[in-house]
């Protein structure tokens, strides 16, 4: 029997027990009689389609067609994934218990079916050893193997070439890095070299305008070491101000050229403030080691 | 038929059985096997069966025509390392399936495994117990064959293998009736005359996504160190037949969608997108036709008008008198002079 659904209720429907597209006159003709027709446009609602799981079925037909072999003739275990000693002893526990593995992390995925396979082994070896099955090859045993030997020995130059071509750009890694640190090396020290000869002739100078009548610029080095340590860590650690005023001017490309200066930071900024000069001390003059003209008119009278 | 029939179970002649290979000079060390000749030839000899064969098992491995190569390697690999496997010629897709009951028949066969591909795209794989009993249909996907060279292990040709199945296999019917199928199939009985008397390695079926993947290695150490041998392959499951190629359906897998149903969705999809980004397109085009009504009222007009008096304008025409200075620049005046006279 089709049960008809109108097009007005079409959402509170009731779905059709058979899909029978062939609708006789009679056949409608009874259904209105007997009420089940509505008035308005009638559609006939499939069932949706279900897909089939014969529980019974499959049930019944495992009963008939398992055959009672002693686990020798098959071989079969059930078991979860082992957890590989391996993995244990650096410390790293995979969650596998937490129920499904995600199949598109492929190592993750290959690792639960190894042990797996793992944990089959581990079940199964001390059990065909009761049962005198042997699981060990002895060396002198020779026989067909499922790969040929022409085919293990491509594997084999694979894997070499595999390693050999990691090795050697391991090498030249190193040879790179290497090379970057001697020549960092070779500039530091000609710098050094440059520094400490320009520091001699500018102390030289200074003996021979008569500004210092100290010589100790002569025995130098063992006083360097204690203080040099310290000065270049400085000089490592602070950009002097001309650095800092040129990076600020022409430093990552000087893209100084389009940008607000009158924000609310240039604002908030009050490095350049200069509480001596802003509190005018009135013009305070040059600190002059020179004397004034009068000054020195004055002098050479009296000297002389 | 030939006249001799060779008793099973006893020992077996190395002569005529025995395969003699030629070693190339690889450096491989002769055999310390003392009876044998010392020549270039070696003789490798036949697996010798020590028991009665009793659980007849033979696999009909075949295929359909319009397979590809891997297909055809796969098949290979299969006979290779289950040697109770026989092999057929290709099947014309004109016949029916059931005559495929009639072919094991004439083998000798009472299981079967059946590669049809379609499209040259998609690779279907039927596994069933030819008499009466249960089949399945499965689409295989991502297989590698035994010669891919990531594939490092080896075994011997005919060894028994160990058969490791998740315990999702038992949690529902329709998994535990393909376990007992995949064991009746893919497990070599005992003492069968090709097979080799070690078992060197192990096959797993496992059930993630809805699909059973499968995996063969190799054992290498007692402690279960393992290498993968090959090959591999992913089985989804379509539906699983009360007769052998046919009969009832006992079950069908709701997760399996069709190749082309998948195929189908990726170009829906990218349709969809370029469809999405043309009616964009369009509505954006329709807006800037459309005439755009003149604003008469500026809505911001009173944002700045604040309550004030209004101040008359008042037009200076004449300067403004000059202001008297704050600064007395006569003390300054007269210390510049004082400077000036030191």
């Amino acid at each position: 029997m089709n049960t008809y659904v109108s097009d007005e209720d079409s959402q509170l429907a009731m779905e059709s027990e058979d899909d029978d597209n062939e609708l006789s006159d009679v056949e409608l003709q009874d259904a209105f009689a007997k009420g089940l027709l509505k008035p308005g446009l009638n559609i006939v609602e499939n069932q949706p389609k279900r897909p089939a799981n014969n529980a019974d079925g499959l049930k019944q037909c495992l009963a008939d067609f398992r055959k009672s072999l002693p686990w020798v003739e098959r071989l079969d275990l059930t078991n979860k994934p082992a957890v590989d000693i391996a993995v244990q002893a650096e410390g790293k526990v995979s969650t596998q218990d937490s129920g499904d593995i995600n199949a598109d992390d492929d190592f993750q995925r290959e690792m639960h079916f190894y042990c797996q396979a793992q944990a089959t082994v581990l079940d199964a070896l001390p059990r065909l050893q009761k049962l005198k099955i042997p699981t060990k090859r002895p060396d002198d045993y020779f026989a067909e193997m499922a790969k040929t030997d022409q085919h293990m020995q491509k594997i084999r130059q694979k894997l070499i070439m595999k390693q050999a071509a990691m090795e050697k750009s391991e090498k030249a890694k190193k040879l790179r890095e290497q090379r970057k640190f001697g020549k960092k090396v070779q500039t530091e020290v000609i710098q050094k070299r440059q520094k400490e000869k320009k520091a001699m002739m500018s102390a030289v100078k200074k003996y021979q305008k008569g500004m210092t009548d100290k010589l100790d610029f002569l025995d130098g080095d063992q006083e360097k070491g204690k203080k040099g340590v310290n000065k270049t860590a400085v000089h490592k650690k602070i950009p002097s101000a001309k650095r800092k005023y040129k990076d600020q001017k022409f430093g990552f490309g000087g893209k100084k050229r389009g940008s607000k200066w009158n924000t609310r930071e240039s604002h908030d900024d009050v490095s350049g403030f200069r509480a001596s000069m802003a509190h005018g001390k009135a013009g305070k003059q040059k600190p002059n080691k020179r004397p004034g003209k009068n000054a020195r008119r004055k002098m050479k009278n009296r000297s002389s | 038929m030939a006249a001799f029939k060779r008793k099973r179970g006893a020992e077996v002649r190395t002569g005529k059985t025995a395969k003699k290979v030629k070693f190339a000079d690889n450096g491989m060390e002769p055999s310390s096997v003392a009876e044998e000749e010392q020549k270039n030839e070696f003789c490798v000899p036949a697996p010798i069966s020590k028991g009665k064969w009793k659980n007849k098992e033979r696999v009909l491995v075949f295929s359909s025509r319009g397979i590809n190569f891997r297909t055809r390697h796969l098949m290979q690999d299969l006979r290779t390392i289950m040697p109770h496997a026989k092999a057929d010629t290709k099947m014309d897709r004109k016949d029916k399936l059931l005559v495929i009951n009639e072919v094991c028949e004439m083998k000798n066969c009472n299981k079967c495994i059946f590669f049809e591909a379609k499209k040259k795209q998609d690779l279907y794989m039927w596994i069933s117990n030819v008499p009466h009993g249960p089949s399945a249909k499965f689409l295989v996907q991502n297989l590698h064959t035994l010669a891919e060279l990531k594939m490092t292990g080896n075994c011997l040709k005919g060894s028994r293998p160990l058969l490791s199945f998740d315990p999702k296999f038992d949690q529902e019917p329709h998994f535990s009736l393909l376990k007992e199928l995949f064991i009746q199939t893919f497990s070599t009985p005992q003492y069968h005359p090709k097979s080799q008397p070690f078992v060197d390695h192990v096959f797993t079926f496992t059930i993630t996504d809805n699909r059973v993947w499968f995996r063969n290695y190799q054992i290498i150490e007692e402690d279960a160190s393992l290498v993968e041998i090959g090959p591999r392959f992913v089985l989804s499951l379509i539906k699983i037949f009360k007769g052998s190629f046919g009969g009832p359906t006992l079950y069908e897998n709701p997760h399996f969608q069709s190749p082309n149903m998948h195929r189908r969705m990726i170009r829906l999809a990218a349709a969809a997108k370029i469809q999405q980004k043309q009616t964009v397109k369009q509505m954006q085009k329709k807006k800037k036709m459309e005439e755009q009504e003149p604003v008469t009222k500026d809505v911001t007009e009173d944002v700045f008008v604040t309550p004030a008096e209004e101040k008359p304008e008042i037009i200076e025409l004449q300067p403004l008198p000059p202001k008297e200075g704050k600064k007395k620049k006569e003390f300054k005046r007269r210390r510049m002079l004082k400077r000036k006279n030191l």
